[in-house]
């Protein structure tokens, strides 16, 4: 009898050190696991690293993934099994994501949040900047003075710019 | 006399009246009035909202909560709690 397949949420709890050592490998092993429960993944992404609410395990830090997986619905404890005994994942809950829509698929991560506000800050820093120079172009050219003060403007640009990669 | 004690008891009325439509109660709850279907666990902004500072669900007194819905956010906060977004206690 053919079993129906279903849409289900997967988050998976990692050591945030192995994580950050070797994350291709860790999302090698989590694919294996899906591919022989025939899980079929429609996304998988990095949804978070925080420190964890308590200790698990005697780690402080996780890292978290989100998975959204198709699957037929009798494979789920044979993933929820392999997972648990898998040494490399601490902790992982399967949900049913029937109310799930695309969107909701898509929706930023925690991290990619963070992302966006640093490029945005620095955006703004480059605007900023790109706005005090033409300025003092302008008045450069107002004033008659010409290249010298330019330059100087240049300069201090740099100089801020190495900050900011500093920072 | 008469008449004054008249006039005072009813611009006690018209207070209490007005005391009345400035503060009416909510008659839904927050995910009600929201429309909200499903909790999410991940929602830690919401949830945490939830919670004493020593982690503990607030009950549905506190919460406003409709009974439907306080069911929801504690499924959802026992989810967050064992995934280790949420803390037992602290």
């Amino acid at each position: 009898m053919e079993t129906v397949k279903r849409l289900y949420e997967a988050m998976i709890l990692v050591d945030s050190g192995e994580a950050a050592a070797d994350w291709e490998g860790i999302n090698e092993h989590i694919k294996k696991i899906f591919d022989r429960g025939e899980a079929e993944i429609l996304s998988m992404r990095k949804w978070d690293d925080r420190p964890l609410a308590y200790e698990i395990e005697g780690k402080k830090r996780g890292t978290y993934i989100l998975v959204y997986f198709n699957s037929p619905s009798g494979s789920i404890s044979a993933i929820e099994r392999d997972m648990q005994l898998s040494e490399r994942i601490v902790r992982i809950i399967i949900l049913r994501g029937d109310h799930i829509t695309k969107e909701d698929m898509e929706k930023d991560t925690p991290v990619m949040m963070v992302d966006k506000q640093v490029q945005a800050q620095v955006q703004a820093k480059a605007d900023a900047q790109a706005e005090a120079k033409a300025q003092a172009k302008l008045q450069a050219e107002k004033d008659g003075i010409g290249q010298i003060d330019i330059d100087e403007i240049e300069e201090e640009n740099e100089e801020t710019d190495t900050e900011i990669q500093e920072d | 006399m008469r008449s004054q004690g008249f006039k005072k008891s009813k611009t006690n009325t018209n207070r209490r009246k007005k005391r009345k439509d400035n503060v009416r109660e909510q008659n839904q709850c927050r995910f009600c009035r929201s429309k909200t279907k499903y909790v999410d666990y991940k929602d830690l902004e919401v949830l945490s909202k939830l919670l004493t500072h020593r982690g503990k669900i607030f009950s549905r007194k506190r919460s406003g909560n409709c009974a439907g819905c306080q069911r929801k956010v504690q499924l959802a906060i026992k989810r967050a709690r064992f995934i280790g977004l949420l803390p037992f206690t602290s």
